[in-house]
């Protein structure tokens, strides 16, 4: 799985824990997946971008919260 | 003339006499105030936990004032309107006779849900469903919190009003609970602001890898389903509308597949998001037997009426998760359980199934952020 460099993931605040939100864009051809930051709009089955190893429209196939880790 | 020995003597005995005098008069107090005093504590304690309560009602409220105003794009002010939803109250029907309540306790839900539909509709004419579906969400947590607070505020003041040391403290037990409680619903409006699929939506989530590229139909009020095959089974996928914050309507959905288009199903399964108890981890997978579906019982009653007339084995795959992640985005643990959910399916299918088969797959669960 690639992973696109920018825009930084906007954190989300859960009770004590701060989350960041990523939507995974996977291609319905080759099976690239891309973990990006999650943007106003994006909804799982939507069409994603175009896939960066065969250039196929890909798909929204999940959108999740991570933890953000406290670098140290 | 007392000599100075005498009078440390003196002096040692007043104070021990004095402390007997407040111990006395403490155990006196305490006797008689012990109550008033544990009242005033207690009191204390439930005030600080009803000024968050307030806090957050207030804050929900601010929400959906600014996101009316922010979608509606509209010079009239909202909060009128919205003021008036805080408190709208449904009167649910009387149990005397239990006969058939379940069908008006459903036609109560309807006339609402359609009349707060109604309405927002009405305040955002040119919105996109999906928004009008997150201020729908947005106006139902801002309720919820407003109910909360005034039922506390209600006991706490009666408490209060009557001296009642028990109903206080009765209170006060409870209060970490509506506190968690009411924490996860403020936390999920900022969640419904952004339209990110919530933990509840697992179930639409797992239906919606079945429904892709076949056509949909709707087969009930907001709810979708899917014809596809699996396996040599024909299986019918059924979920809420998404990318709307929906849930719809599974229960009449079900019903409709098996008398209204004669569909003889072979096997019903639900797959659904479940509260997990403390200790148990989050993500984790249960299998188990019967409607898995929350909510106020309507569609579970449907569900188990018309697949126990039908003889239709119901089968359920629970995901675990606690009240806060089920409202608030989807956590990656629960996302991770996608994999195991899928192969249970697959397992049950091929067990319980046989080729030519027909089985029902209904992902139940809030639809927000998952398409179809």
């Amino acid at each position: 799985m690639s992973t696109a460099p920018a825009p930084q993931p906007q954190q989300t605040q859960q009770g004590k824990s701060k989350f960041n939100v990523y939507t995974i864009e996977e291609c319905p051809a080759c099976g690239q997946k891309t973990k990006r930051a999650f943007q106003v709009g994006d909804y799982i089955t939507k069409d994603g971008a175009n896939c960066s190893k065969c250039g196929n429209v890909t798909k929204m196939t999940l959108i999740y919260a991570e933890p953000v880790v406290k670098s140290k | 003339m007392p000599t100075l020995a005498n009078m440390s003597l003196q002096f040692g005995s007043d104070v021990s006499s004095l402390l007997n005098i407040v111990w006395l008069l403490s155990f006196f107090v305490f006797i008689v105030y012990g109550q008033r005093i544990q009242v005033y504590i207690v009191g204390n304690d439930i005030s600080r936990a009803l000024n968050r309560l307030k806090l957050m009602k207030d804050k929900s409220r601010k929400e959906a004032v600014d996101y009316f105003v922010g979608t509606g794009k509209t010079s009239a002010d909202p909060a009128v309107k919205i003021d008036e939803f805080l408190e709208y109250v449904t009167i649910m029907p009387v149990d005397l006779d239990p006969q058939g309540i379940v069908g008006k306790i459903e036609h109560i839900t309807e006339t609402r849900d359609e009349r707060v539909r109604g309405e927002v509709k009405k305040m955002l004419p040119n919105a996109e469903p999906i928004k009008v579906s997150v201020a729908e969400n947005i106006l139902e947590i801002a309720s919820s919190l407003n109910m909360i607070h005034k039922i506390v505020r209600h006991y706490y003041l009666l408490g209060k009003k009557t001296n009642s040391y028990i109903l206080l403290v009765q209170l006060q037990m409870i209060m970490p609970q509506v506190l968690m409680e009411a924490d996860a619903l403020i936390n999920a409006v900022d969640t419904f602001k952004l339209g990110q699929p919530v933990g509840d939506g697992i179930g639409p989530i797992i239906a919606s890898k079945y429904m892709a590229n076949v056509p949909k139909q709707v087969i009930a009020k907001d709810t979708v389903m899917s014809v596809t095959e699996y396996k040599g089974r024909t299986l019918y996928v059924l979920k809420a509308e998404g990318p709307m914050g929906y849930v719809g309507e599974p229960g009449l959905a079900i019903q409709k597949v098996i008398e209204e288009m004669n569909i003889p199903l072979n096997a019903i399964i639900m797959v659904d998001a479940a509260l997990k108890l403390e200790g148990e981890k989050t993500g984790d997978v249960a299998e188990g037997i019967g409607a898995a579906i929350g909510g106020i019982g309507t569609d579970k009653f449907r569900i188990e009426e018309v697949s126990s007339k039908h003889k239709v084995p119901v089968y359920a795959i629970l995901v675990k998760q606690s009240i806060l992640e089920a409202i608030t985005v989807m956590r990656k643990e629960i996302t991770d359980a996608s994999d195991r959910v899928h192969t249970l399916i697959g397992n049950l299918i091929e067990e319980k199934t046989k080729e030519g088969d027909k089985v029902l797959l209904a992902g139940i669960g809030n639809s927000l952020g998952v398409g179809q």
